[in-house]
């Protein structure tokens, strides 16, 4: 299954990475690449065989309703790259996305 | 000040001085810290070396040492496993008072606003933090050399790796800049390292080890685990660290039994009725060096010797586990690092003009070639249309490696094959197609993906290059006891304690330099 | 004008809506995956940690009241409860997203289909129509924004925004019906009843307001006889039940009209604007979603077992219908007072304790005060009955002094102004005020000797045939007793003494 280039710059924008042209290019011959190795799974006779999504094969790991403490707001700040000291500040919004939930 | 070589010393030695003040632990921490300062130049296995952190940490095992006694209490007693062993620690996990970067130039300066429960643990046991290990970025690598901040050499050949992604945890413990480290291990991270600097290396089952705190990769793949130069020191260290953890939904709620009584049963008892089986099918794999092979056959010839029944065990669906790794890791990391936005931490792009061109230009900045291949590659497997062939055939996969494993672990209670396909090789010898580089972890990879625990231990030195090769030993799950004590009984055989011959100036006379600058 | 408009192009087309209803659960003490508290406001970035903040290296452990929740939602609205259930990851980017995924659940939800019948219109164009469930699933909310810069806060035309994580993590109840609805009225019906179910279980204070209830909706139009969906448009942004009317019934209109004049419907968010009275597309380009789900690998499974399922619904509480029916066979209420009763979890709850107290023999009369003195005093405070110092064991004493004779329907009013407005209990009233009603018939028959013999012309004319003088007497004796007497036995005497 190869990727075309136009392929690599829709996943790019899923992935939110403004590559160069020539990232796009060598990206695609990296990629086709290794998907040529890891393709051999697709031809695997795999029916009826369940997935594996975790090692262990518990269930119900959960936590009791217990409010702990919170971070100071200090803290929660401390590597923002732009704050106004209550909230972090970023740029317009233009454009596709968010308001999903 | 007492003058002592703390390369020769285990992390047992430390503890059972400090504990009997043979020495204070702040006296290892700075016979440790000047070796750091004569080495770390040439070796590079620090992102951030922590003097601070360490004397204070030496200092609180030291006073409490002399508050146990003003007690009447025996500080054997009262001092944790771990009293004075100085540690490195991967640069993947928080510790308050320190950077933790992932290698990474999109965490260049993050600072830890919390710690990592493995490392809190760690250092609750008395360990002295001596740094932060270099890495491959976000782990994705096997040779170091994918760090934003240059790669780590390895001390037995400054020219070749140390392996990876915990190339930095690994070249610390094997050039004794520490005498124990944490690293991480998602796909061979810890176990490849370890091979590639004769040290001792362990990947836990998964979920022993808690893993909140550590900055995920492959979230149903990654665990932490230590470093040592011995397998009673790795066994010490992992007992510190494992157990159930109430921030980790996926740490395991089992007990965590006397891994160290474990490791002293097996360097004493040898490992007699031990059914050990050599995985014929992986080690006569294309790609593994007739050299790593012998040491390997050599290996089960000494289990035999030792009184184990040897057997030979094949596990056929590894054969697509490169396969399964390539897309549950890539799927995973692609999704756990989307947070790395440049919204609440991390790089920011000069003035974006707005938050979609932040995040795209950000992101392209801030992470290096490797990061954008794997993320590129995870998000189209997971992409529309591609998820069944990719994801749902690799978990189909997953799900027959694991029952390999469980088929083999009816009939021997350890199994054994190379960790790496061969020795360290040079920088840069690798790094053109990365294909190449995946196929480091052949080994390492179908452990990962079933979720059970292994350990490579030095089985000797490879008789053309003179580097390290290591042993992978597999367990069943939970079955560490069994695991520490099959490397410590071949441990105990094959007396490896070869050092790495790096020339450096005596640790004394780095502060003595240090002194006279002042 | 809209609403005949809507019903002219009802005419004509049919409406296909499905709604998608998130809710807070906003009784839980903590959030979805850490432990910080749940609550509305608080001082930006204060109610965060490492794990809900998306830092580097933490990880979600999901709540156990938020799963149970969720599956008593489910059991009140008889979906089926998943017996074995995982979260997923939804994946894209967006800056009031944390992780820049939301752990959210795919195909295998928590509670998967339901029902809720639900009653439209009044009176003899009433009926009764069952609205399918198709499935509901438990996620984390997000945080929020303040757009700066811009016209009232829109994210249109601000400089930049202020991200707030306080909300994000909040456990989020996602609740998705069939394309079902025909109305915008069914609509409205069907949220009302919802958050009238979800407020009796005591999960969520529901507020459309405050945005603890959010309701989008999915709208198409077709002919009526038609099978195929048409192209239908997302509609967000209805902060109330009358916005989640009216936006229907504006998008309905407007597709109709688009569609009458030749135009297409394309699939879109439309946001609806109250004050302008319409929606209007939200985004330009629509990208391509492609949310890349897959299996949350920082959780395990959930495995609920019969036993489980069957122990949470045993705390289900008895739900609105069964409510109301209980009130009116039992109780012996109108139908009207008990909808009316059972609508409301407040009043109903206030009446079931005052029949606790007063039996259900004051039924009738309980609800009376209620629905008359006190829900116009209610109103007229503009306050809610639990802020009112109107307690229920006040509400039985009223009615046991009206009922004993101790004061009249019309003195209990006034009592009933002066409990309301003091908190005082009805008995001290009436002592304190000297209310208690007279009922002694030769007291009585002495305050009426002296009126007759103040007023003898008055007596001759009534004797003459000018009955209509009775009512002179009434209150001439009324006043002569300072409005104590029982006016029933005022009136037996006077009609003896004058006759
Ligand atoms: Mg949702
Ligand atoms: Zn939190």
């Amino acid at each position: 299954m190869a990727i075309s280039e136009e392929q690599v710059r829709h996943v790019a924008l899923l992935a939110r990475l403004a590559l160069t042209d020539e990232q796009v290019a060598n990206l695609g011959d990296e990629l086709n690449s290794i998907l040529g190795h890891i393709d051999t799974i697709q031809n695997l006779d795999l029916e009826g065989v369940e997935p594996t999504a975790h090692p262990l094969e518990t269930v119900n790991s959960i936590r009791s309703d217990v409010v702990k403490p919170c971070l100071s707001r200090e803290l929660a700040l401390k590597n923002a790259p732009d704050t106004d000291g209550t909230a972090f500040v970023i740029p317009q919004i233009v454009g596709p996305g968010g308001g999903d939930a | 000040m007492s003058e002592f070589d703390v390369s020769r010393l285990t992390g047992a030695h430390i503890r059972e001085g400090v504990v009997t003040g043979q020495f204070t632990a702040r006296e290892v921490a700075e016979a440790t810290l000047a070796r750091v300062e004569a080495l770390e130049p040439t070796v590079h296995a620090f992102n951030q070396v922590t003097p601070e952190l360490a004397l204070e940490a030496a200092d609180a095992v030291d006073s409490s040492r002399a508050q146990a006694i003003a007690d009447g209490l025996d500080p054997r007693d009262v001092l944790g496993a771990l009293a004075g062993v100085p540690a490195g620690i991967k640069d993947n996990m928080n510790l308050v008072g320190t950077r933790t970067t992932c290698s990474a130039k999109i965490l260049e300066n993050y600072e830890s606003v919390y710690d990592c429960t493995a490392v809190r643990r760690l250092l609750d046991a008395g360990a002295v933090p001596i740094g932060k290990c270099n890495m491959d970025e976000f782990a994705f690598g096997s040779s170091t050399e994918n760090s934003a901040f240059g790669p780590t050499h390895n001390p037995w050949d400054l020219e070749r790796v140390p392996g990876g992604s915990s190339g930095g945890s690994a070249a610390c413990v094997s050039a004794s800049m520490a005498t124990i480290s944490l690293g991480s291990d998602t796909g061979g991270s810890i176990r490849q390292p370890g091979a590639l600097t004769g040290t001792v290396a362990v990947k836990p089952t998964y979920g022993r080890v808690s893993r909140y705190g550590c900055v995920a990769f492959g979230s149903s793949l990654d665990q932490i685990g230590p470093f040592a130069r011995t397998v009673e020191d790795s066994a010490a260290a992992l007992a510190a660290i494992a157990g159930a953890d109430p921030m980790d939904a996926t740490s395991a709620q089992q007990a965590v039994p006397n891994y160290v009584r474990a490791a002293a049963e097996g360097a004493t008892g040898g490992a007699k009725g031990l059914r050990v089986g050599i995985v014929t099918d992986l080690l006569q794999a294309d790609g593994c060096s007739g050299e790593v092979r012998a040491a390997v056959e050599n290996a089960a010839r000494i289990y035999a010797d030792l009184g184990a029944e040897v057997g030979e065990v094949t596990l056929p669906a590894s054969a697509h586990g490169l396969s399964a790794y390539y897309i549950i890791g890539p799927a995973e990391a692609s999704s756990n690092l989307a947070r790395f936005d440049g919204i609440r931490y991390g790089h920011r792009v000069e003035d974006p003009t707005d938050v979609l061109d932040l995040y795209m230009r950000s992101r392209a900045e801030g992470f290096g070639p490797e990061s954008i291949r794997r993320i590129m590659l995870g998000t189209y497997a997971l992409s529309a249309g591609y998820y069944e062939a990719y994801y749902g055939q690799a978990q189909k996969a997953r799900t027959l490696i694991k029952q390999d494993f469980e088929s083999a672990f009816k009939d021997f209670d350890v199994l054994l094959t190379p960790t790496s396909p061969t020795v360290a090789f040079k920088i840069g010898e690798k790094s053109a197609d990365p294909l190449e580089m995946y196929l480091s972890d052949v080994y390492t990879i179908p452990v990962n993906l079933a979720g059970i625990p292994a350990i490579s231990v030095p089985a000797g030195l490879c008789p053309s290059s003179g580097l390290p090769i290591g042993l992978q030993i597999m367990a069943d799950y939970f079955a560490e006891e069994t695991m520490f004590m099959a490397a410590a009984a071949f441990e105990a055989a094959i007396e490896f304690d070869a050092r790495p011959p790096l020339r450096y100036e005596s640790a004394r006379g780095t502060r003595a330099a240090q002194e006279e600058r002042r | 004008m809209a609403k005949d408009r809507l019903a002219q192009v009802l005419e004509d087309w049919e409406a296909v809506i499905g709604l998608e209803i998130h809710t807070e659960i906003t009784s839980s003490n903590t959030k979805m995956f850490c432990g910080c508290p749940v609550g509305f406001g608080g001082e930006p970035n204060t109610r965060v940690c490492p794990v809900c903040l998306g830092l580097p290296g933490a990880l979600p452990v999901p709540n156990e009241y938020a799963v149970e929740a969720t599956v008593l939602a489910g059991l009140a609205i008889e979906s089926t409860i998943a017996r074995w259930s995982q979260f997923h990851r939804k994946n894209y980017f967006y800056p009031d997203m944390p992780k820049d995924y939301q752990i959210s659940q795919y195909d295998l939800p928590f509670c998967d289909g339901g029902h809720l019948d639900v009653q439209v219109g009044e009176g003899d164009g009433a009926y009764e129509t069952r609205i399918c469930v198709t499935r509901i699933h438990l996620e984390e909310d997000t945080g929020k924004m303040v757009h700066v810069g811009g016209a009232e806060g829109r994210i249109a035309g601000a400089t930049h925004s202020l991200v707030d994580f306080n909300r994000a993590g909040t456990p989020l109840m996602e609740l998705v019906t069939e394309p079902d609805i025909r109305t915008p009225e069914e609509a409205r019906r069907f949220a009302q009843k919802l958050r009238l179910i979800w407020l009796s279980l005591g999960i969520s204070d529901c507020s459309m307001e405050e945005g603890s209830m959010r309701v989008d909706a999915n709208v198409s139009i077709r002919r009526p006889g038609e099978t195929e969906l048409g192209t239908k448009a997302e509609i967000k942004n209805m902060n109330s039940f009358r916005a989640l009317h009216d936006g229907l019934a504006h998008e309905i209109i407007r597709q109709a009209e688009l569609v009458e004049s030749g135009g297409h419907v394309v699939q879109e968010t439309r946001h609806w604007d109250v004050g302008a009275k319409r929606t209007s597309s939200l985004r330009s380009k629509e990208e391509a979603h492609d949310y890349r789900y897959f299996p949350e690998p920082d959780m395990v499974p959930f495995q609920f077992s019969e036993e489980w399922i069957e122990a949470v619904r045993a705390k289900l509480p008895e739900l609105p219908d069964a409510k109301k029916a209980r009130f009116v066979e039992d109780l012996g209420l109108s139908g009207y007072d008990a909808a009316i009763l059972s609508a409301d979890i407040s009043l109903s709850a206030f009446f079931d304790s005052a029949m606790s107290i007063g039996g259900a023999a004051k039924a009738k009369a309980i609800a009376n005060i209620m629905l008359n003195d006190l829900a116009a005093y209610l109103n007229t405070e503009a306050i809610s009955i639990d802020e009112s110092r109107v307690t229920p064991a006040m509400l039985v004493e009223l009615v046991e002094l009206v009922d004993g004779g101790t004061i009249s329907s019309k003195q209990a009013k006034v009592v009933f102004s002066e409990m309301a407005a003091t908190g005082d209990s009805p008995g001290a009233i009436v002592e304190i005020k000297g209310m208690k009603q007279v009922s002694d018939t030769g007291a009585i028959e002495q305050a009426i000797d002296r009126v007759m013999t103040a007023n003898p012309s008055e007596v001759e004319g009534y004797r003459g045939g000018k009955t209509t003088l009775l009512g002179f007497f009434v209150g001439q004796t009324m006043k002569e007793m300072r409005g104590q007497a029982n006016p029933k036995l005022v009136n037996e005497v006077l009609l003896r003494k004058l006759g």
